[in-house]
């Protein structure tokens, strides 16, 4: 793994000025550092000689001073710039998550035995600890990379000014630090990938058996658990040990390469103060410098050892993000291909396939028709890694008015609409939809307000949320909430019945400024007179917009202004 | 096992008191003592190096120098060997400690699981437990260790120095005493901090699970846009937490360089005024720096102290709750009290589907709360009932209660006749195979994770029960057939299987009630109906009761009982789906 991944900063860009913030001060706080070395020479010289203390403690007090405001900056800045690139990384990935259509989707693909997507509860934890697990590799981490940088390139530099001879020996002994570090791990390597899969299975093993802990207890398992926890946690408390004494003595031997390495420049020091041929100043300049140049390149293994969750969870999320990783490559491959695929196909229109997301984007940019109408030509779908097709050749046109679509059950009607909606991308075929809102069977109640629930698509006045409560007849029963419109929903919404729901998502099909309403079995599962408002509702709603429904209830089919049939197997040409 | 076992084994307040934050154990005081050594022979390698440059300075015999040249040297070796020791005893310790908390918190969460986990996100919940306790442990290596070590130092080098000149040796002891007073105020201004910083982290975690769960549905309805907002505020509501809290942290490191730094000035002055010899000079100069920067690891110790102080509180909260079950509630007899009284122990084995009948039943999560009733259920053998209902009306804790993970409050539950208070605790569980929407697959073979639910099942009943779960033909796609490894590690494993896995499980158990809780809920339309056609299909003479509130399956069900959440008329309307 790399140090450092520049991609980051070519990815998501808004970490660039943290990044640079915590460059800026490490290299600060380098340069402050190394003037303490100088300034407490020369006060400790001043002091064995008598001499006035007033310039060196002013120095020494004042370094001491800019070192206490870095600090106190750098914490801040360390924290905040690692909240800041853990919320953009966060921000983003949700983001080109929620532009993808269902195809992808790495992890909604059927598992395949030869190759296993990444889970679902991967990608969500991706989202949630995985951005979180960057905090500390930026906070802490790069710092110390900054610091191991700038330090002893510094340092040895202000030897080669101060005393060349003390430089010469730190300029051979510091480069045996990586070396050192690369010859353990070379030797240890085979030995610790070894002891990896058991370790890390040991250490899952109680993450699993406490995520699994309500099964276990269902089934009467989970009292045989406690012994097998204790007998695994000591295995676990073995192997770590062997793993971390491992890495405990490379640290341990690094610091003693260092301590040696500034014990030779002492030495040297030593000898030729003893033998008066060099100046006490320069002396104790150089020993005070000399360990500058090593402790900021051991400090980066130790912060590396805390950040490695970070960088791992790091790794992934730019191989998600960034458009040249060859696993985004191989996701955009599953649609295009298959558009390439159908050059043959006597399609008219081939040239104006574009993207669902695009044509979402163009509002009422139907290509044929008026504003508001929905056309599909020669729509093939299957779900991704199946064989079977569930559309086949669908053409549809839809204006202004009711189009209701029957068929039986498992003939494609629901994944019809979501072909529409841009949710899912045909196979083959031409789909032309402007702006939609798609009512679905579980349509979204988020643990709001009623209000912001209804006002999820776009801001709306009062007036016009009452107004469209009282279409759906629901505003008697909130007006005598305590807190009105303003009452709060529990998750998934708390005390709805299903007419109720059925209703309020309704009233928010009316408050969205999309021209195109589409609705799933807007009346399964709801009392008959929440049926007969819903009816209501949905035919003064087709006067003004097109209104696409999928229904059993004969009753809709009734109002519908076109009657569309699915088959089996799909729409008849 | 009854649940007066079960409450036997429960570790009692007491033991839970024992696992304290920051406890002293002797392994850990061991630590630290190992850790004082390497951090004061860091001190020493300072102040001597520079008591031998100067000294040097003087062009004294070279052997008058041998005695502080090999004090050098072993100041320079001390420093390696004992910070390894250190650390190889600290993790040990930790480790150790570890293994037992694990044990014990997992012995306890038993007897209060599933009920005082929550409706849902156990499994979230759960992780949280295990990312806790990590956490808790770490303090002892980050706070407690590193705290005594640098006093520890702190106090030698103090005294050392006392013995040259008093005056510097009081002024390291000042530079302690005025660390320790910021220190704790650090500590506090961090813990403030830390509660808002978590809430603050769980609104970010629940609004990114949101988004990332939902994508679709938002995006369905144009909202988007609105979610990316929520987002937003709640990750400037973070931005705002973690810059409070790093004020701690900033203070702390701010103020150990200026004391460090006042202390060596003070020093100086001291020092210059001293009369002592030169070397003891530049020793006397540096023996304030050397110490302050070993005084620099309290800045992340005040760090690991706030977190895991708040991780504690979260655990002792979630531990210190009631059995959601007891014997003998509510006209039971409990089996201490009346020792003639023989629990019935007919059920055991029992094959065939009992008959169940709630009357006027009432129940609640928490004490002195209604969740549920009262309701009126009556479940023949065999039969398919849905419950539906708006969200909140009490259906998962109807399952709760008739699984026996939560006691009734009020009204009566029976067993073919005999109340449930008078049955063996564990034989009633063992009627009911439970499928939520969190099915857990085990990291283990397909193996282990059918044999869970049915312990003495061979393999041929095994593959029988992947099959009428309908995973028959992805089944015959493993490579290793019941040895194929699930879970992390292992197989990757669809929303859909996972269900459908679950359903195995409670078909292999051959237990002869089968409760469904949203078993489909975040699973896509089509798959959800096929998994439900499959299980009713092969449910066999077992009784289904599922609870659902997004349709899927109903046309399916012999009943549909709608559960309102109106108090009084709270009895269940009963319907025939059409």
């Amino acid at each position: 793994m790399r140090p450092f991944d520049p991609r980051i900063l070519r990815v998501v860009p808004a970490t660039r000025r943290p990044v640079a913030a915590l460059a800026g001060i490490g290299v600060a706080q380098g340069i402050a550092t190394i003037g303490t070395a100088f300034a407490l020479a020369v006060l400790v010289v001043s002091v064995v000689r008598g001499q006035d203390l007033v310039a060196p403690m002013v120095w020494t007090g004042g370094l001491f001073a800019v070192r206490a405001l870095l600090g106190a900056a750098s914490e801040a800045i360390a924290a905040r710039a690692g909240t800041v690139v853990a919320t953009h990384l966060r921000e983003q990935l949700i983001a080109a998550w929620s532009q993808r259509t269902i195809h992808q989707r790495p992890f909604e693909a059927p598992s395949s035995h030869l190759r296993t997507p990444p889970s679902r509860d991967r990608a969500l934890t991706l989202a949630t600890q995985g951005t979180s697990a960057v905090e500390p590799y930026v906070a802490k981490y790069l710092p110390a990379l900054v610091s191991a940088a700038v330090v002893p390139p510094l340092a040895i530099a202000c030897l080669l000014v101060v005393d060349w001879p003390s430089a010469l020996v730190v300029i051979l002994t510091v480069p045996l630090l990586p070396l050192f570090a690369a010859l353990i791990g070379a030797t240890t390597q085979e030995d610790t990938e070894r002891r990896w899969d058991s370790l890390r299975d040991l250490s899952g093993h109680f993450l699993d058996v406490m995520r699994g802990l309500p099964t276990l207890v269902s089934y009467g398992r989970a009292e045989r658990q406690v012994e097998v926890i204790g007998e695994v946690s000591q295995r676990h408390r073995r192997a770590t040990m062997r793993t971390l004494r491992l890495a405990f003595m490379s640290a341990a031997a690094l610091e003693l390469l260092a301590t040696i390495s500034v014990a030779i420049v002492a030495v040297v020091v030593g000898l030729r103060l003893t033998t008066g041929s060099m100046d006490l100043l320069i002396g104790l300049t150089a020993i005070l410098l000399a360990p500058e140049a090593y402790w900021p390149i051991r400090r980066v293994g130790t912060e590396f050892h805390s950040a490695a969750d970070g960088a791992a969870a790091l790794d992934e999320i730019l191989a998600d993000l960034d458009p040249h990783s060859p696993m985004a490559m191989q996701e955009d491959a599953h649609s295009p291909m298959a558009m390439q695929e159908d050059v043959h196909s006597p399609m008219a229109m081939q040239e104006n396939v574009h993207s669902p997301m695009a044509m979402q984007g163009a509002k009422g940019g139907a290509p044929f028709g008026l504003p508001g109408t929905v056309s599909l030509a020669g729509v093939d779908y299957s779900y991704p890694g199946t064989e079977r097709t569930v559309l086949a050749g669908v053409d549809l046109v839809a204006g202004r008015g009711l189009t209701v679509i029957t068929g039986p059950s498992g003939c494609g009607k629901t994944t019809l609409l979501e072909v529409i909606a841009g949710i899912r991308r045909p196979d083959r075929g031409e789909v032309s939809a402007p702006e939609v809102h798609l009512v679905t069977q579980r349509p979204f109640l988020g643990a709001g307000t009623l209000r912001a629930n209804l006002t999820i698509a776009g801001p709306a006045e009062s007036t016009d949320v009452w107004q469209a409560l009282r279409e759906v007849g629901l505003h008697e029963a909130i007006a005598t909430l305590p807190l009105g419109v303003d009452s709060p929903l529990g998750d998934d919404g708390f005390g709805l019945s299903a007419g109720q729901r059925a209703r309020l998502v309704l009233a928010r099909a009316l408050l969205s400024p999309s021209p195109v309403v589409l609705l799933d079995e807007p009346t399964a599962h709801v009392d008959p007179e929440s049926a007969a408002t819903i009816g209501d509702t949905i035919t003064r709603l087709a006067a003004t917009r097109t209104v696409i429904a999928v229904s059993h209830q004969p009753d809709l089919a009734a109002r519908a202004n076109h009657h569309v049939r699915l088959g089996q197997q799909a729409v008849t040409r | 096992m009854s649940a007066h076992d079960l409450k036997e084994m429960r570790p009692g307040a007491h033991d839970l008191k024992e696992m304290r934050l920051l406890g002293l154990s002797r392994g850990l005081i061991m630590a630290g003592l190992l850790g004082g050594i390497a951090t004061a022979s860091g001190i020493a390698l300072t102040t001597t190096s520079g008591w031998l440059i100067v000294r040097a300075d003087q062009r004294p015999q070279i052997m008058l120098l041998l005695t502080t040249i090999v004090a050098v040297r072993t100041f320079g070796l001390a420093r390696p060997l004992f910070r390894y020791w250190e650390r190889l005893r600290s993790h040990d310790v930790a480790l150790g400690d570890l293994a037992e908390r694990r044990t014990r918190t997992y012995a306890a969460l038993v007897p209060l699981t599933p009920a005082r986990l929550g409706s849902r996100g156990r499994a979230d919940l759960l992780t949280g437990v295990v990312d806790d306790l990590t956490d808790v442990v770490e303090a002892s290596v980050r706070v407690t260790v590193p705290a005594i070590a640098a006093l520890l130092a702190g106090i030698t080098s103090a005294a050392l120095t006392a013995l040259v000149d008093p005056r510097v040796g009081l002024v390291i002891a000042g530079m302690l005493a005025a660390t320790a007073v910021v220190a704790a105020f650090a500590d506090r201004l961090e813990s403030h901090a830390q509660t808002e910083v978590l809430a603050a982290r769980a609104e970010v975690a629940r609004i990114a699970q949101l988004s990332a769960d939902h994508a679709d549905e938002l995006r369905s309805i144009g909202g988007t846009a609105t979610a990316t907002g929520w987002l937003t505020t709640a990750h400037d509501t973070l931005h705002a937490t973690v810059t409070r809290q790093a004020r701690g942290r900033s203070i702390s490191a701010a103020a150990v360089l200026i004391i460090t730094g006042v202390g060596a000035l003070v020093s100086a002055a001291l020092a210059a005024t001293s009369g002592a010899s030169t070397p003891v000079m530049a020793l006397l100069v540096l023996a304030p720096v050397a110490t302050g920067e070993t005084l620099g690891v309290l800045t992340d110790a005040t760090r690991a102290h706030a977190r895991a102080r708040a991780c504690q509180q979260r655990l002792d909260e979630l531990l210190d709750q009631e059995l959601a079950v007891a014997h003998g509630v509510a006209g039971g007899i409990p089996p201490s009290a009346s020792p003639g009284v023989h629990c019935p122990r007919a059920m055991q084995g029992l094959d065939h589907a009992p008959r169940l009948e709630l009357r006027g039943l009432t129940a609640g999560w928490l004490p002195g709360r209604t969740d549920l009733g009262p309701l009126d259920l009556a479940v023949d053998p065999g039969a398919r009932i849905a419950l539906v209902g708006p969200n909140g009306s009490g259906k998962s804790t109807a399952l709760a209660v008739l699984a026996r993970h939560l006691d009734p409050s009020g009204g009566s539950y029976t067993i073919d006749g005999t109340d449930v208070t008078d049955r063996d605790l564990t034989d009633v569980r063992a009627l009911f195979a439970i499928v939520d929407d969190e099915p857990h697959v085990l990291a283990a073979t397909l193996r282990a994770n059918l044999a869970l639910a049915a312990p003495e099942a061979d393999d041929e009943g095994l593959v029988d029960s992947l099959r009428r779960a309908g995973l028959g033909t992805w089944f015959a796609g493993l490579p290793h057939g019941l040895d194929s490894r699930l879970g992390s590690g292992g197989l990757g494993i669809s929303g859909g299987e996972r269900a459908r896995l679950s359903i195995a499980r409670a078909i292999a158990s051959g237990r002869p009630v089968i409760l469904l809780d949203e078993p489909v809920a975040h699973l896509d339309h089509p798959t959800a109906e096929a998994v439900i056609t499959d299980l009713l299909q092969h449910a066999g003479d077992r009784s289904v009761i599922m609870v659902t509130h997004h349709g899927v399956g109903l046309d399916r069900m012999d009943r549909i009982v709608t559960i309102e959440k109106e108090g009084a008329s709270h009895r269940a309307h009963q319907s025939i789906a059409g």
